[in-house]
Parts: structure tokens; C-alpha cells; sequence
């Protein structure tokens, strides 16, 4: 299912040469004590290691990416760095339109407010306006189906009204690209499936989608295309059946997940 | 002015008015949490000065009396702008790595934490004026037409205030130690501002080393308005606003600097 969509000036995401490198501090000096502690005995405990290393990539738009790897591969990084929470140490990041992450559901969300309270909040957080999230209100709360719940606050609500909220919120006010970390593993069958009937209809609507999963059957049913992340850096990049049989013929001999 | 300052300025007041909404609701959040699940809510942003106050002038007028008439109101009067200032810094210290878990999530424009930490003491600060004005009318206190030079003041305090939250704000997140040693600092710099006493209670050979103090000149056209129904001079007021602006343009530039490591370290 290759993407005939694909021109050289409908890039929605590119990223040239991005390297993220860490600090990695071994007791990072919390205090001026042991700051003045470590600089008088010259004492430097740290590694740089680099989350990311000299990556490039280019996503169309309307693309629906799925990113997979291990564990500590880089993936939640590079969206992160897509998303703008990280700048990169070296490299350039150019992402044309605006962008909803779901890296953690509900992140902005506060527990003490109430559900309604909340979506205008995280709303104005992720960068709309007032009067946006106002319109679009009604919709979010009939999509997340939580009831007379919405005017009470969070902290009542249960797991899975927390999710649909939070998913319902970053998903309604209609982005340009969606970048999904993991979050659809949560929550029960149907919503799941309430989650990719959204997410099609994205796809449908041309928006371009970063789809990080440890669930090879759903970058298989729904991506266009995949990248296998290692240690920093794309290991293989297509369609999504050969790089998941790639990734597979990786683990599959040492039948656990290697490191 | 040089242009560094004129970038610094320009910048914030492009943010500020950008992120408005999501700073208002950020305050309101930051109020609606303080009052929550107590029976009396908001209505305690105006007991609590009012009972403070209630405490103050008993204390004053019977127990400990000084030679100041109407003491509560000279004291009060500058009481308030300094619980707004000293509240602020508190919370704009603790704001960036309160908001660390979300900073880590969302790209958030940073420097809309410290200036909602501000905004919501200055709700706080407008609110308590209404018990001083009563306070004003049960003690036959004159209820001079000063008062409405107070706004001047006020703006001078808030710029003052945003620059010094910046800088405690950044400065606090890459060591915790600065949210402790600034509750020191302040309380240090409250005993040496005039605001239990006058500036004339001070030996005259030593008013140079006073003079040196940012907030001074803020404070004391407060207490100018309020209490002996005076203006201050325009050097006093030049004084002010010129604090108040050295403080935001170098308190913005640290925040700048340093606001893409935060996540790094909250």
C-alpha cells in the first residue's frame, strides 16, 4: 500500500540531522551544598548519550507513520522532539501546521477541576482559543460519553472516563498532524475501536499521523508506512509488512526482547 | 535605551498578550484550587485581609502603641503590596518545577507559568483593597482622593514583580535550594523596608543605604495615597518604574536563556 499522495512540497514533518544527547549526571547535584561539594574535589560524574543520533526524516503529509522498537530505542523522544517539547541539541526540526500530541493522555489535565473546567484548559494549553474550545465543548463531551460526570471534577472520574476525555479533547479540535505515543493500549475494546474509527477518519481527512505502538498488528492494518528505531538512528524504513517481519527476525531468535 | 532592554521588553509584552487567555486561566486555576472545599470559597480573598487586618489593628491600638496615629492603616497600607510581592516570588519559584510533569509532556510556552503565578496575587492585591477601604471608613481615617493615583503604583509593583518571579523561577529550577533561600531573603528584606516603620525612624546617615533598596520608592507611594493622602515626587516615581523595568528586562533575558533546559532538569 504505497503512498501516492507523496510530493516534494507537501512535507508536514522534516527533520534533518537531529541529535538528542542526554546529560546523564550520576547524582546530579540537587543542592548548592553538594554542588560546591563536587566543583572543590572537581568531580564530574556524567555521560552524554545521545537518544537520538544524526537522524533524518521526511513525512508527508497525509502519511500515516507507525515508529516501532524496543524499549529506550528513541521513540517517545522523537516525538518529542516533534512535538516541540524538546529542541533538539544539534540538527533542524520543520513541522508545517499545527500539531495535537497525545504523548501522555490527560497530561495537562488537574485533578481538583472539574471535566468541563479541564477541557478549556488543556485546550488553551495545547495552544487554541477560548472561543475554539468553547465551540467544539459539546462535541468533545459526546464523544468521550461521560455523562452528567463532566461537571464534577477529575479526580472521580475512573480510568477509562479519564482516557476518553483526554483522548476526545486532543483529538477534537482538529489537527493538522496527531502524534500518538502508545495511549491507544489503554482503555477497553470498544473505545479502542472508537480511538482508530477516529483515527481514519483523520487518515480520510489527510492528516498526517505519528503512531508509535508495540502492537505490530495495528502498524500493520493501519499505516502507510513504518520506521524500526535502534539506539538513535532508523534501521529500516518501508512498508510497514517488511519492516515489522524485519523487526520480528531481529527478536524472534533470543525470544525475549534484546538488552 | 539599549537594545538588548528593548528586545527583552518587546518580547514579553508579544508573549503575554499572545498566551493571555491561557495565563488568566492558569491564575484562575491557581484561585479556584486555593479556596476550593472550603464552605466560605472565593469569599475568603476578602476575609483574609479583613481578619488580618481585624488582628493587626486590635494589636496596635491597644496592646503595643506606637506614636504613629491610626498605626493599622500606615502599616497596612504597605502590608498589602509587600503580601503581593513576597506571594508572588513564592509562587512563581515553585512554578516551573510544579508544572515540571506537564512541561515534559506539551510544548507549553514557559513563561506563562510565572506570569499567572503573578496574576493571580494581583486579584488578591485588588480584592484586599476593599477591606482597607472599610477599614479606612470605621477608623474616621480620611478617605483621601489619592486613592486613585493607586493604579500608578500598582503597575510599577506588578512590572517589578513579573522580573523578579522570572528570575526566581528559573533560578529554582536548577537549584532547590533558591525557593528556601528566598523565603530568608525576604524576610530579611522585609525588616529592611520601611514598612513596620517610617524611613524618618532610620538614622539620616544611614537613609543612602535604604535608598538602594528596588522596592522602596514603589512602597512608598502606596503608603503616600493611602495613608497621608500625598503624590509622590516624580523622582520617586521615575525611581520606581525605572526598578521595575531593570528587573523585568533581566529577569526576562534569564528566563529566555535557560526556559529550552527546563525540561531537562524539572
Amino acid at each position: 500500500m504505497s503512498n501516492p499522495r507523496q510530493s516534494a512540497n507537501q512535507i508536514a514533518v522534516r527533520l534533518e540531522n537531529v541529535t538528542q544527547r542526554f546529560r546523564v549526571i550520576q547524582e546530579r547535584p540537587d543542592t548548592l551544598r553538594e554542588l560546591f561539594a563536587k566543583f572543590f574535589r572537581h568531580e564530574v560524574n556524567y555521560h552524554d548519550f545521545d537518544a537520538i543520533s544524526n537522524l533524518s526524516l521526511e513525512v508527508p503529509r497525509g502519511q500515516m507513520l507507525g515508529v516501532i522498537g524496543r524499549n529506550g530505542s528513541g521513540k517517545s523522544t522523537l516525538l518529542k522532539i516533534i512535538a516541540g517539547v524538546y529542541r533538539p541539541t544539534t540538527g533542524r526540526v520543520h513541522v508545517e501546521g499545527n500539531l495535537a500530541p497525545l504523548i501522555e493522555l490527560g497530561a495537562g489535565f488537574h485533578h481538583e477541576l472539574t471535566g468541563r473546567e479541564n477541557i478549556l484548559l488543556n485546550g488553551l494549553l495545547m495552544g487554541y482559543s477560548k472561543q475554539e474550545m468553547l465551540m467544539r465543548e459539546q462535541s468533545i463531551i459526546d464523544f468521550a460519553d461521560i455523562g452528567d460526570f463532566i461537571d464534577a471534577p477529575i479526580k472521580q472520574y475512573s480510568s477509562g472516563m479519564h482516557t476518553r476525555l483526554a483522548f476526545a479533547v486532543a483529538t477534537e479540535v482538529d489537527p493538522d498532524i496527531l502524534v500518538v505515543d502508545e495511549i491507544l493500549a489503554v482503555g477497553d475494546t470498544s473505545f479502542q475501536q472508537k480511538c482508530f474509527a477516529r483515527i481514519d477518519k483523520f487518515r480520510e481527512a489527510k492528516k498526517t499521523i505519528l503512531f508509535v505502538s508495540h502492537a505490530m498488528p495495528q502498524i500493520t492494518e493501519h499505516c502507510d508506512r513504518a520506521v524500526l528505531l535502534d539506539r538513535g538512528s532508523i534501521l529500516a524504513d518501508g512498508e510497514p509488512e517488511d519492516v515489522v517481519d524485519f523487526y520480528r527476525s531481529l527478536s524472534t531468535p533470543e525470544l525475549t526482547p534484546a538488552h | 535605551m539599549l537594545p538588548l532592554e528593548c528586545t527583552e521588553l518587546k518580547e514579553f509584552i508579544r508573549s503575554t498578550l499572545r498566551y493571555r487567555e491561557l495565563i488568566w486561566a492558569l491564575a484562575l486555576k491557581e484561585l479556584k484550587l486555593r479556596y476550593k472545599r472550603s464552605v466560605l470559597g472565593f469569599l475568603w480573598a476578602l476575609l483574609n485581609p479583613a481578619l488580618m487586618m481585624a488582628v493587626l489593628t486590635i494589636v496596635f491600638s491597644t496592646i503595643l502603641r506606637f506614636n504613629i496615629p491610626h498605626y493599622a492603616i500606615f502599616l497596612l497600607s504597605v502590608l498589602l503590596p509587600w503580601t503581593f510581592f513576597s506571594q508572588s516570588l513564592s509562587y512563581a519559584a515553585e512554578c516551573i518545577v510544579g508544572n515540571g510533569e506537564l512541561i515534559k509532556k506539551v510544548a507549553v510556552p514557559k513563561l506563562v507559568f510565572p506570569v499567572a503565578a503573578v496574576v493571580s496575587n494581583i486579584i488578591n492585591l485588588l480584592l484586599s483593597l476593599i477591606p482597607m477601604a472599610l477599614l479606612v471608613l470605621a477608623m474616621r481615617h480620611p478617605f483621601y482622593s489619592t486613592w486613585l493615583y493607586l493604579p500608578v503604583p500598582i503597575l510599577a509593583l506588578v512590572i517589578f514583580t513579573l522580573g523578579m518571579s522570572c528570575f526566581f523561577a528559573t533560578a529554582n529550577v536548577f537549584y532547590r535550594d533558591i525557593a528556601h533561600i528566598l523565603q530568608v531573603l525576604l524576610s530579611a528584606w522585609f525588616y529592611f523596608t520601611p514598612i513596620i516603620y517610617a524611613l524618618d525612624f532610620v538614622p539620616a546617615h544611614l537613609h543612602w543605604l535604604f535608598r538602594l533598596n528596588p522596592i522602596i520608592y514603589v512602597i512608598n507611594g502606596f503608603r503616600l495615597a493611602i495613608y497621608y493622602g500625598m503624590l509622590p515626587s516624580r523622582q520617586s516615581i521615575a525611581a520606581s518604574f525605572l526598578c521595575g523595568i531593570i528587573a523585568l528586562v533581566i529577569g526576562c533575558a534569564v528566563f529566555r536563556k535557560y526556559q529550552d533546559e527546563f525540561v531537562f532538569y524539572v
